[in-house]
């Protein structure tokens, strides 16, 4: 979820009502756009919010906010009127060697600019953000300020070899040529992975050859720094899907637009075979949706008139038209990338109404509630366990092979693993049970004893059949450890679990590293293995720095569930 | 009738035998028990009024270990003084020091002693005797009875003894020893109950099968226990608190009428993000976001291929749902990518395109999901979601909020709910619950929504369905009354047989 931060008094200020700094206050004007305040620095004044809306772009700065704000608090509604004064009259080449590389660029000129620290600040935070998120770390978009009044068109969005071009990179002082930018800046450093595997590179010229930029890792130190002196700024996004520099680029203009800017549009010309066409950037219109009375009515349970649907789209910052008594027609901004569908406005619809004004409505269905028939099975069968005296417990399916083969004296085997493990203890999912309970008493010792513990739970084995790859199985393992333990009091506490399950068993002798030769067996139901049973073997109970005897079973409660299934049958 | 055990009854008659009054030093003597069960014995007659228990504080007098010896060889002062009369009474003091055998160290203390005691005197040199002392001095008849008896009580000694006891203390030669004292007395009670007689039945503690079996319990009596003692402790068999809490919510959610699902902790891409509109390069999908599996990496899709094609075809354009889609180019491949489960969401698709689906169907599961967190006390890495659907012609937000309202009242036993705005990729519109309970204040509850269109046309789902999770792990830390997450998958023992009921 974006988290953004936003500086309280030019929100209060753009806002234009006192809103208060009381967080619970503050929370309830941002649940229309689903915001949550996360953290409020009252001394530096920094409200951070977090925005649930991951596909809400243009809420990520504060402009966009009070923007939305403006509509659900009455204080405004519609869609304000955005428009473009003119062409700007410059023009962008694109060079066809980007086809493969990073192929698409948008840009709009904003004059007329009385920027501030605050507001640059602001732009620097939604750069970053859509950067990151919308523009997927640069790999989609990356976006580009400039001073305008020091560049000379036409641009030129073309390419080089990384150590053909040299330029004096943000921040820094001496002039670095691109392979020089990749090693040293920490731009370069950070984003270089996205470029570094083209023989050359991306990058935005002026007429004079000058560099502007080079996309998606740095601006020139020269052209591309804004400051509060700046009155007419270069917006330009580049990136590797068409619509997304288009969208990228409205949410920045907008913004500006909200700040008193005056956009001016600019004309890329690409040179691509098939897409050899003239573009006109940026693509501020709004597309259209009609959107049926009765299909909103439909979705929240409500009566709604046209009227009063269009007067909520309205508070939603939509502009509206009527198409006949049953149908309106939705202005949808280009910044609201999130309507797909009408769906997405009968949301907004909501909202403006009020959840909390719709009435909720419990109906009853002719519905049968049911457990799963297994569920009730591994239901009695821990019934039965903790009348026997075991103490349930619940452990991770997530381990180790340490845990799972090496301390259990096994050799080991495939399991199902985890390609980005966090942690060295949590590497793959657990292909026996026993193990988990080994862990638990070794966490345990100083524990009063007699322990008694056992556990139902999954485990998962490899199986190339399935179209997981995986097979699970439910099982029941247990464990008795005190002074005394031994195979006799874990044999007479299986016998009782399985004759409580109406079955009758067998046990064959086995031979089983984990347990004690001798004195271990498989657990035979007809002629089906189920499981496995015995004393521990001390060198176990080492490795899991055990010092009481302990015996355990442990029994595949999903076979045992699907053998009495058969027995049924007959 | 006063019923006393055979102790009680054996000390009893002893401190009658002992003139119904005697120290508990002289029970124990005479009884030849120890000394404890006589005490014991002596509490419990005193506690039915039998005998009374006079405490005393006893100042006991004992020789040191030089005391003991000059208790057998005389003090240093007489064995020079005889060592001197055998000289004639007077004699150079290296003389009578050769043969009193007196060692170097005792000289000075025998000198100073037979000066003071006014028996001998030194003058240049030369020991001569100032008379005939009596042949045993005070303090010498008290050393004498400390080795006899070896010790005395102070209280009981005469006055000139007792002076004489503090001046050997000073000597070193006794020390005092402070003790308590007790002594039993028979009450008018105690003599009239032995007058009476004493029952004289045999006491059992343990009733055995064999006095049962042959009656012989008629004849005994059943000792009666201090049923306030302490015992050992007993831990039952019991069900894990949290799988406990559990089992009571998928109770309730049976009688709300909802069935169970289940599925698959390895799950295919596929049902975890593309079919829920879920586009391949959502940041959700991201390296942080879900546990991939090491190998194989893809599972096996084939059996889905009519509905895959359908969802590729909405991600990509919004085939027939009425969306614009995603706008990017869907790869079959990345759908078979093979994960663990990352959200109970999963189970749902897959209920939704089983062939078993009921309309209306209502429908919910408790599924293990997991997540690649650094685990902490808000956050686990493995966990359990409590999601469901409800699917139905005409179902509307309304529906939503009533299904969200009743889980409130009946799960969680709120007062009030309140509805918020809330965001998934799957759902529109989309509703955080809060619920609000007195003594707990608000918490939020869970997150639901109406499936969007993209995600239930693919699956041939032509009418609404309501998807709803529930904060299950929040509301159980809030009636366990922990704010540490960890403790649902608890490795500590003590606190599962400790936790009561939650």
């Amino acid at each position: 979820m974006p988290t953004i931060e936003i500086e309280y008094q030019d929100f209060v200020k753009l806002l234009g009502i006192k809103i208060g700094k009381n967080v619970e206050k503050l929370n309830e004007i941002l649940a229309f756009v689903k915001g949550e305040v996360k953290a409020f620095d009252e001394k530096e004044g920094i409200l951070t919010v977090e925005i649930k809306d991951t596909n809400r772009p243009d809420l990520w700065n504060v402009e966009g906010l009070t923007r939305a704000l403006h509509g659900f608090l009455g204080l405004d509604r519609g869609l304000k009127n955005y428009k473009i004064v003119d062409d700007s009259g410059v023009k962008v080449h694109v060079d066809k060697r980007l086809w493969m590389i990073r192929p698409y660029i948008a840009c709009a000129v904003v004059r007329n600019l009385n920027l501030n620290d605050t507001i640059i600040r602001g732009l620097m935070r939604l750069q970053d953000k859509l950067d990151q998120t919308y523009g997927r770390n640069r790999r989609r978009t990356s976006i580009g300020l400039y001073n305008f009044d020091l560049l000379s068109p036409p641009l030129h969005y073309t390419v080089t070899k990384p150590t053909e071009t040299s330029f004096v990179p943000l921040g820094f002082e001496q002039e670095m040529n691109l392979k020089e930018i990749l090693e040293k800046h920490p731009k370069g450093v950070e984003y270089g992975h996205i470029v570094r595997r083209f023989e050359v590179y991306p990058i935005l010229l002026d007429s004079k050859k000058r560099v502007l930029s080079f996309p998606p890792i740095i601006n020139s130190n020269d052209l591309g720094k804004i400051t509060p002196e700046t009155k007419n700024v270069l917006v330009e996004v580049t990136g590797t899907t068409y619509e997304t520099v288009l969208n990228t680029l409205n949410i920045v203009v907008f913004s500006l637009i909200d700040r008193g800017g005056k956009t001016y549009s600019t004309t890329i010309k690409y040179a691509y075979s098939g897409k050899n066409e003239t573009v006109v950037t940026p693509r501020i219109e709004a597309s259209t949706i009609l959107l049926k009375v009765e299909y909103v009515n439909q979705i929240l349970g409500l009566k709604l008139t046209a009227k009063h649907i269009a007067e909520l789209l309205g508070k939603a910052r939509f502009n509206v038209k009527s198409r006949g008594k049953n149908s309106l027609l939705v202005y949808i901004p280009p910044y609201r990338i999130d309507i797909m569908h009408p769906i997405d406005l009968v949301e907004d619809v909501a909202i403006a109404y009020g959840y909390n004004n719709i009435q909720p409505l419990w109906r009853r269905l002719p519905t049968t509630g049911a457990t799963n028939p297994q569920t009730e099975f591994y239901d009695y069968a821990r019934e039965i366990m903790i009348g026997l005296g075991f103490q349930e417990i619940l452990t991770y399916t997530l381990t180790n092979k340490q845990a799972l083969f090496y301390k259990m004296k096994l050799k080991p085997e495939k399991t199902m693993e985890i390609a980005n493990p966090k942690v060295l203890t949590l590497t793959c999912l657990r292909s026996w049970l026993l193990p988990s309970l080994m862990e638990f008493l070794s966490n345990n010792q100083h524990v009063e004893y007699p322990q008694k513990i056992f556990e139902l739970g999954t485990i998962v084995i490899p199986d190339r059949e399935g179209e997981t790859k995986t097979r699970e199985e439910q099982r029941l393992a247990a464990v008795t450890t005190h002074a005394n333990a031994g195979f006799t009091e874990i044999k007479s506490l299986l016998d009782a679990l399985i004759t409580s399950l109406n079955l009758q068993w067998q046990i064959r002798e086995a031979v089983h590293p984990t347990f004690i030769p001798g004195r271990t067996g498989k657990v035979k139901i007809g002629k089906t293995d189920v499981g496995v049973i015995g004393e521990i073997h001390p060198k176990v109970l080492k490795a899991w720095d055990l010092e009481k005897p302990a015996a355990a079973f442990e029994v595949d409660v999903s076979k045992i569930y699907r053998l009495t299934l058969q027995d049924t049958d007959k | 009738m006063t019923e006393l055990r055979p102790h009680e009854r054996k000390t009893l008659l002893i401190l009658e035998k002992l003139g119904g009054k005697a120290s508990l030093s002289q029970l124990t003597a005479e009884a030849g028990l120890p000394e404890t069960a006589i005490m014991r014995a002596a509490l419990a007659l005193q506690s039915q009024k039998l005998v009374e228990i006079e405490e005393r504080k006893e100042k006991t007098l004992i020789l040191t270990q030089e005391g003991k010896t000059y208790a057998r060889k005389g003090l240093p002062e007489r064995r020079l003084m005889k060592a001197l009369l055998k000289l004639n009474g007077e004699a150079p003091l290296h003389k009578a020091i050769k043969e009193a055998k007196l060692r170097d160290n005792l000289v000075s203390i025998a000198l100073g002693w037979l000066r003071q005691k006014g028996w001998a005197k030194l003058e240049k040199g030369k020991l001569k005797t100032l008379g005939t002392p009596e042949k045993e001095g005070i303090d010498e008849r008290l050393l004498r009875l400390l080795d006899k008896n070896r010790s005395a009580i102070l209280e009981k000694l005469d006055p000139e003894m007792r002076k004489t006891a503090e001046l050997l203390k000073k000597r070193k030669l006794v020390e005092i020893e402070e003790k308590t004292v007790r002594i039993l007395k028979i009450t008018k009670e105690g003599q009239n109950l032995i007058k009476r007689g004493i029952q004289a039945m045999e006491e059992v503690s343990q009733l055995t099968p064999e006095l049962i079996a042959t009656g012989k319990w008629r004849k005994v009596k059943l000792r009666k226990y201090n049923i306030r003692a302490p015992v050992a402790k007993t831990w039952p068999g019991k069900k894990h608190p949290y799988l406990r809490f559990i089992d009571e919510v998928k109770s309730k959610l049976v009688q709300l009428g909802f069935k169970e699902m289940s599925g698959p902790l390895v799950e295919l891409s596929f049902f975890n993000f593309d079919a829920l509109f879920m586009p391949q390069d959502h940041p959700a999908r991201e390296i942080f976001g879900i546990y991939f599996v090491k190998s194989p990496k893809h599972g096996n899709l084939s059996r889905y291929r009519h509905v895959m094609a359908k969802v590729k075809k909405t991600h990509e354009n919004g085939w027939k749902t009425g969306s614009r889609g995603w706008r990017y180019k869907y790869s079959v491949r990345e759908a078979s990518r093979l994960i663990l489960r990352g959200h109970g969401t999963a189970l749902s698709i897959r209920t939704l395109l089983s062939k078993d689906l009921e309309i209306p169907g209502k429908y919910f599961s408790i599924a293990r999901c997991y997540r690649p967190e650094v685990v902490d006390k808000t956050h686990l890495t493995e966990f359990n979601q409590v999601e469901g659907i409800v699917v139905d012609e005409n179902l509307t937000l309304r529906d939503l909020l009533g299904v969200l309202e009743k889980f409130a009242i009946e799960i969680a036993g709120a007062d009030e709910v309140k509805f918020r705005p809330d965001y998934f990729p799957f759902t529109e519109p989309s509703v955080e619950l809060s619920a609000y309970k007195k003594g707990y204040g608000w918490i939020e509850f869970g997150g639901s929504g109406i499936f969007r269109p993209e995600v239930t046309l693919p699956l041939g789902i032509k009418v609404p369905v309501i998807a709803w999770g529930l904060g299950i792990d929040r509301l159980f830390m809030m009636r366990a009354g922990i704010d540490d997450i960890r403790y649902v998958f608890t490795q500590d023992l003590d606190w599962i047989r400790r936790k009561g009921m939650v």
